[in-house]
């Protein structure tokens, strides 16, 4: 089966002539054209990648498989855990989002709940006490900011 | 003469207190990342970058520890490969030839002090190799336009794939791609392109946070795919007896392998791999019928270490004179010079001979330091191993958050860090190399600006690309990288294999 690189290398293709037409569309610097504009270089891309992708799509290597069913869930999860700890870490603070994320990850990857976050919780408040006292950077606080000294 | 005394300014800047403390931290934790699952040396080196800036490090201090990493990562892969006869690194590959059988003969202890006796004599040879080389290079390249430049930069491209690669085209689209995302922002003539708008596209992709996601999510996500979250066996090393005549019983060995080592690691698209493949057949030819090569032969464990230890300095030399990295792990060194506002190429040896030479008197004490480290403390190395990755990702994945949270304090670039976190896990199974994506936006700003510098030169004639002698070198070398491995490649890579009975694991 060769569908990976086939399908990767028409994307590929199609981001080509997005990326030479937005080239086309760069306005004119200040003080006239040069020789190589703003345009030059990304056009010499964009038709680098298209014939780079071509060839993919004319010699494809053989797949790697996809996770599909349980694992692609796990892979998922992940990735959603991930995207929740950035957007939690400064509403809920570093230490509280540290133990949901960590904890969370080393429970899917096969650690016992209890132990991992545990983990989760102890890496936090390290990583917090010796950021925040020893290097003098302030992680945030969040919901713990009753905690704060000042 | 004149090498020499900014050699020894070089030990000067070395061995003050604080750089000489920065130094052994990173030796150690070097090791300690060569040696963890899941945790390569370019990948270390990244993660630590963020952590290198926020503690607010003078330059050279933040080199000196980064160097100190690279090393100690080096040194770091030959532990799981003597004791679990599974590799750290592609390099330690070879090592698991001899090491794993004098593991299981209970001499663990000593092929792991010979390991690292080799590794050390090995890039103590490249680090000479590189003081000697380094200047003479650096002189040389100073007679580059920016055509030559211009060729130059794709030579790195043609060749990173290295004469082993499998797919040559596959490192051109991940390059393409890499030099795209360098060119969004605001060009040197002032004008947007592709920022479409978005206030924190403007300044450009910050190549850190790029590495980071890359490197650290993708592995993070590559782990939890393959299940592999639990840990080793526990690991015993019996009590360590070696004596001198062990010690000079490698010596020719371990020099060879150095020297081979340096060679290939100078040479653009060899890389350490290949250093320790050539060390360790050499290592077979020369010894021939009075070796037991393959039974726990400790000449067959020093020669690839020197080699591959020899290689990871040699890999320096093209990355500090040039500024063109060979290889991943001195790509991102690449990326850390280019954050501290130093212009990595031949004028840094003038401009920032303190550095330079810092750097380089950094190696050979780092090397010290690592020698010193890894004897007796082995066997905390050897339990740490054990620890299993379910805890360790997450905690590695965690640090990366914090870094990369601590350059700017926004959540946007922690949104464009798993962004490219699940980006590079695609590619990986796509089997397109991560490193020329990075190289591509470390190098893209400084390829366009060359190409804009030729063709003010020659008033818009193109052909000024491939006018000097030097260019044309520089073109045909580019062409013969790209073209070689579709050649040579197969063999060589039939031949490390049936010496290897793996398959090979993926960068270095």
């Amino acid at each position: 089966m060769t569908y990976n690189d086939r399908t990767f290398g028409i994307l590929m293709i199609v981001l080509a002539v997005a990326y030479g037409w937005g080239a086309t569309q760069l306005p004119a610097p200040f003080g006239g054209s040069e020789a190589v504009g703003p345009e030059t270089f990304p056009l010499l891309l964009a038709v680098v990648l298209g014939l780079s992708s071509l060839y993919m799509i004319v010699r494809p290597d053989p797949d790697n498989a996809w996770p599909w069913s349980r694992t692609g869930v796990e892979l998922v999860v992940a990735v959603v855990v991930l995207v929740l700890y950035a957007a939690l870490l400064e509403p809920l603070g570093f230490i509280i989002s540290t133990t949901l994320a960590v904890g969370t990850l080393c429970w899917r990857m096969g650690s016992a709940p209890v132990r991992a976050y545990l983990t989760g919780a102890a890496s936090g408040v390290v990583v917090f006490l010796v950021f925040n006292f020893a290097l003098d950077l302030a992680l945030p606080l969040g919901l713990l900011a009753f905690l704060e000294v000042s | 003469m004149e090498t020499l005394g900014y050699l020894i300014d070089g030990f000067g800047v070395a061995l003050a207190p604080h750089n000489l403390m920065f130094a052994l931290l990173g030796a150690f934790l070097g090791t300690l990342i060569g040696a963890l699952p899941g945790l390569g040396p370019a990948n270390g080196v990244a993660i630590l970058i963020p952590l290198a800036f926020t503690l607010g490090l003078a330059p050279e201090t933040a080199l000196i520890m980064l160097t100190a990493v690279y090393a100690g990562a080096m040194y770091g892969g030959r532990i799981s490969s003597i004791l679990l006869n599974i590799p750290g690194d592609e390099p330690a590959m070879m090592t698991c030839l001899d090491g794993y059988p004098m593991a299981q003969q209970g001499k663990a202890a000593e092929a792991l002090a010979i390991s690292a006796v080799a590794s050390f004599i090995g890039s103590l040879v490249a680090t000479i190799g590189l003081i000697l080389l380094a200047p003479l290079l650096a002189k040389f390249a100073l007679t580059f336009g920016p055509a030559e430049y211009f060729a130059l930069f794709l030579l790195a491209f043609a060749t990173l794939g290295g004469i082993t690669g499998k797919n040559p085209m596959k490192t051109v689209v991940a390059a393409c791609i890499g030099l795209m995302i360098a060119t969004v922002g605001i060009d040197n003539t002032g004008v947007q392109r592709y920022t479409f708008g978005v206030l924190e596209l403007y300044e450009g992709v910050d190549f850190i946070i790029a590495i980071v996601g890359l490197f650290a999510i993708s592995e993070l996500l590559f782990f939890i795919e393959e299940r592999a979250g639990g840990g080793k066996a526990k690991m015993v090393v019996n009590k360590l007896k070696l004596s001198w005549a062990d010690i000079r019983n490698i010596l020719p060995s371990s020099l060879r392998g150095g020297v081979l080592g340096f060679i290939a690691g100078v040479l653009p698209g060899a890389g350490a791999s290949l250093g320790s493949f050539i060390g360790y057949t050499l290592e077979k030819k020369v010894i021939g019928k009075k070796g037991y090569f393959g039974q726990g032969d400790p000449r067959g464990v020093a020669g690839p270490e020197a080699g591959n230890n020899g290689a990871s300095s040699g890999a320096l030399v093209p990355m500090l004179t040039l500024g063109v990295p060979g290889s991943g792990t001195t790509a991102v060194l690449l990326a850390l010079l280019i954050s501290l506002n130093i212009t990595p190429g031949p004028l840094m040896f003038t401009q920032n001979a303190d550095i330079v030479w810092g750097v380089i008197a950094a190696l050979l004490i780092g090397n010290f330091l690592l020698l010193v480290l890894n004897i007796p403390l082995v066997g905390i190395f050897v339990k740490l191993l054990s620890v299993p990755p379910m805890f360790l990702l997450p905690i590695v994945t965690m640090i990366a958050f914090v870094g990369i949270y601590s350059i700017s304090n926004t959540t946007f670039d922690l949104y464009f860090m798993v962004a490219f976190g699940v980006a590079g896990y695609i590619f990986r199974k796509l089997q397109i190399p991560l490193v020329p994506i990075i190289l591509g936006l470390l190098l893209g700003p400084e390829m366009e600006k060359n190409l804009r510098h030729a063709m003010d030169i020659s008033d818009g004639d193109w052909t000024i690309l491939w006018d000097s002698g030097l260019a044309i070198g520089l073109w045909v070398f580019a062409g013969l990288g790209l073209i070689l491995p579709y050649i040579v490649g197969p063999i060589l890579r039939r031949r490390m294999r049936v010496t290897t009975g793996t398959g090979g694991a993926e960068g270095d």
